[in-house]
């Protein structure tokens, strides 16, 4: 036993420090800078300006702030019933035994492997042009000319038109997981349901959602997660500078630390600090109610 | 007992190791692409000043781009000519924005590099040598530009931080062909020439004025600025003084602009760059407020018959400042404090920036040369050498309008709804007061 331990101190040892030097130091540090005010983000701790709770209630105080952790709300939660309805009805579709399964799988998930630059350059300069655009063209042909006016990139259309653009690249990568849920499910269970009479909308309701449980909570975690880190569409739809309707607390964040557009203005490296603890927060908020409200350790299939 | 400890010690020099391989990877510059062929043994014969080591510089462009392909040839032309090897990183724009200072606060070795004028003298200030002896010993403002280097001591607080190379200047581009076409034989110098002229072009069947999103804010900023002056208009964008009277002007200014559809149908929805690309290249809009790189970015769309004419935003009635004052500036390069190679730095910067591969830039880019001796500028900008001549107060970026992060998206919004024509001048005043900070 006394060896036991001596082996387990021997291995386990690294690994504890590893974690506590690319995790938990950064966490701590992170989370201690939030109460800073700090110009570089390498500043010397000499130089950090104690300001209390001061970045939490500027943050708080900053409308542009409310309005981007408003912006990621709504891409959350309207994003994610659109790309996990989807996800679901497709990859619901992928495992029902359909031909040319491969190919249609391959087909919605392809969005995943093309550059978001070139997936947004598309959306942009192309489906949503007031000239030439798909939309245009296609409510143009059908003679539906109020819609064919729509400018989709104006402030009025801005936020709808990035999530979709989002959403459409996102409902791939969902749809694995959710079909690999479906696909671990024996097939005993929907051949016994259909022996009984059950259609495939009752097999659904009653075999696949209750055995989806725990691919539900890893899909909507997983979408929380990219959610908060949403930086990369914010930044190739508004270019240079940020825009109230695509701006994130990421985007806010970078604009603290590495300073805003072309414009040389004040970087505090604290607030961008108190902003990853929130969003933390969020994260970990989202996964508590996850796990309190879809428990799946009662189904053993 | 002993086990144990014996188990402890292995296990912490297991870990040391692996953390000490980790520090000796951050030692050396992890990014060693683009750096030109080493000729080992010539590096060594002929070892450089200082402490003999290589000279390390970081460059914000790429390597494929024309500016990065220009520097690599005057640092290959360097290393042949003295021996002095190079480590030249091409980190790219965001690269350079988000790495540097980090890596300067870690104490890499990192002579030189280059950003925008602004950036380098106030962001990085702290980490750059003042080169004032430097350039008076090689007599290096014979041929320099006088008024950007003046800016540069200006912006370096009193004395010379930076070379500057690549100019641009912020001003009105337009298309010569529509100007022609609309009986316009002057350029505007007052708004109300401006409006004139916008008439004209609306009567010819074209659209006066485009504009992106990315640069809108542009011209609420130079308006501001020409009538209150830019310190004014930082102080009131800082400040959020939106009840002074010069906001609700400029105001009305653009909409009453709006009004007489000066501005194109799509100006609330243009995202960087369909106003540029769709528009102004293709010849449906006469005008587009943008700086002196446009030219370059749009010449493959616009052809070789486009045209380019280029004049100062105009003075407005009232105003303060005139059609001297603009957004003018360069990229400059600048030698980190702690560099033991000073010497062959600044040698290399005179590489860069003065001569041959001054030139060689410039014609790459389509960019303004920064020695004085090149006087001939490439055709495409030929017509912004008046303009940047005539320079004398120099604006930061968008005239003072971005100075306040937490308000550039709301100005931006509500100017973009303003020549739009969704909101009017007073609904654009009460948008950025109800925004408040």
């Amino acid at each position: 036993m006394k060896r036991n331990k001596g082996m387990i101190i021997l291995f386990l040892t690294p690994a504890v420090f590893m974690f506590s030097v690319i995790f938990l130091y950064p966490i701590i540090r992170t989370v201690i800078m939030s109460f800073f005010k700090i110009d570089g983000i390498t500043d010397p701790v000499a130089r950090w300006q104690f300001t209390g709770l001061a970045n939490f209630t500027k943050l708080a105080n900053t409308s542009l702030f409310r309005i981007s952790m408003w912006n990621l709300l709504r891409i959350w939660f309207f994003g994610g019933i659109i790309v996990m309805s989807l996800a679901l009805l497709f990859a619901v579709i992928i495992t029902s035994g359909i031909r040319f399964k491969s190919f249609f799988r391959a087909v919605i998930y392809l969005p995943n492997i093309v550059s978001a630059v070139a997936l947004a350059t598309m959306w942009l300069q192309y489906v949503y042009s007031p000239k030439f655009g798909l939309l245009k063209t296609v409510f143009t042909n059908l003679g539906l000319t109020d819609l064919a006016k729509i400018q989709w990139l104006d402030n009025d259309h801005k936020f709808a038109s990035l999530l979709l653009a989002y959403c459409f690249g996102m409902v791939g990568y969902h749809m694995l997981i959710f079909a690999s849920g479906i696909e671990r499910i024996s097939s005993d269970y929907f051949e016994a349901a259909t022996l009984d009479g059950a259609n495939k909308l009752n097999q659904f309701r009653y075999i696949t959602v209750p055995l989806l449980k725990g691919v539900f909570k890893t899909n909507i975690t997983m979408w929380s997660v990219t959610s908060v880190g949403f930086f990369v569409w914010s930044q190739l739809f508004s270019t240079v500078t940020a825009d109230t309707q695509t701006i994130t607390p990421m985007v806010y964040m970078y604009m603290q630390i590495f300073g805003a557009g072309n414009s040389i203005t004040e970087r505090n490296s604290g607030l961008g600090a108190a902003i990853g603890v929130l969003l933390s927060v969020c994260v970990v908020a989202v996964f508590w109610i996850c796990n309190h409200l879809m428990k799946d350790d009662d189904l053993e299939f | 007992m002993k086990k144990k400890i014996m188990a402890l010690v292995m296990a912490s020099a297991m870990a040391v190791s692996l953390t000490a391989c980790g520090n000796g990877a951050s030692d050396t510059p992890a990014d060693t692409t683009a750096a030109p062929a080493e000729d080992g043994s010539k590096a060594a014969e002929a070892a450089p000043a200082g402490d003999g080591s290589e000279l390390v510089y970081w460059s914000m462009w790429e390597a494929t781009e024309p500016q990065g392909q220009a520097i690599q040839a005057a640092v290959d032309k360097f290393t042949a000519d003295t021996g002095i090897s190079v480590n030249l990183q091409f980190k790219g724009r965001t690269g350079i924005r988000e790495g540097l200072q980090p890596a300067l606060d870690a104490g890499t070795n990192i002579d030189m590099f280059d950003e925008d004028i602004d950036r380098v003298n106030t962001t990085w200030g702290q980490y750059l040598m003042d080169l004032e002896d430097l350039v008076k010993g090689a007599d290096y403002e014979a041929t320099a530009n006088a008024g950007l280097m003046a800016a540069c001591r200006e912006v370096g607080g009193g004395t010379l931080k930076s070379i500057p190379y690549q100019p641009n200047v912020f001003a009105f581009f337009y298309n010569q062909a529509i100007f022609d076409e609309a009986g316009i034989t002057a350029v505007p110098t007052t708004w109300e020439e401006l409006d004139a002229a916008c008439a004209k072009i609306k009567e010819a069947g074209y659209t006066p004025i485009t504009c992106d999103d990315a640069y809108i804010t542009c011209m609420f900023g130079y308006h501001m600025s020409r009538l209150v002056g830019e310190p004014k208009t930082e102080e009131i964008v800082k400040g959020g003084q939106w009840d002074d009277p010069s906001v609700l002007a400029t105001a009305q200014a653009y909409a009453d602009f709006a009004s007489k559809g000066y501005f194109s149908e799509t100006i609330a929805s243009n995202v960087w760059p369909a106003g540029q690309n769709q528009e102004l290249a293709m010849g449906t809009a006469g005008m587009y407020l943008n700086g002196s790189w446009l030219p370059n970015e749009v010449k493959d769309m616009a052809g070789d018959d486009f045209v380019w004419g280029c004049f100062s935003y105009p003075e407005v009635e009232g105003g303060t400042d005139g059609t001297d004052a603009a957004n003018y500036g360069a990229q400059v390069l600048a030698i980190n404090k702690d560099s033991k190679n000073a010497d062959a730095a600044f040698k290399l910067i005179c590489y860069i920036t003065q001569g041959e591969f001054d030139k060689m830039l410039s014609e790459m880019s389509v960019g303004i040369p920064a020695d004085s001796n090149n006087s001939e500028w490439p055709q495409l900008i030929a017509c912004v050498k008046p303009v940047m001549d005539s320079m004398n107060t120099r604006y930061p970026w968008a005239a003072g309008a971005e100075a306040n992060a937490d308000l550039t998206p709301i100005i931006k919004e509500n100017f973009l709804k303003l020549c739009g024509g969704s909101i009017d001048a007073q609904g654009f005043v009460d948008a950025l007061k109800k925004a408040g900070n």
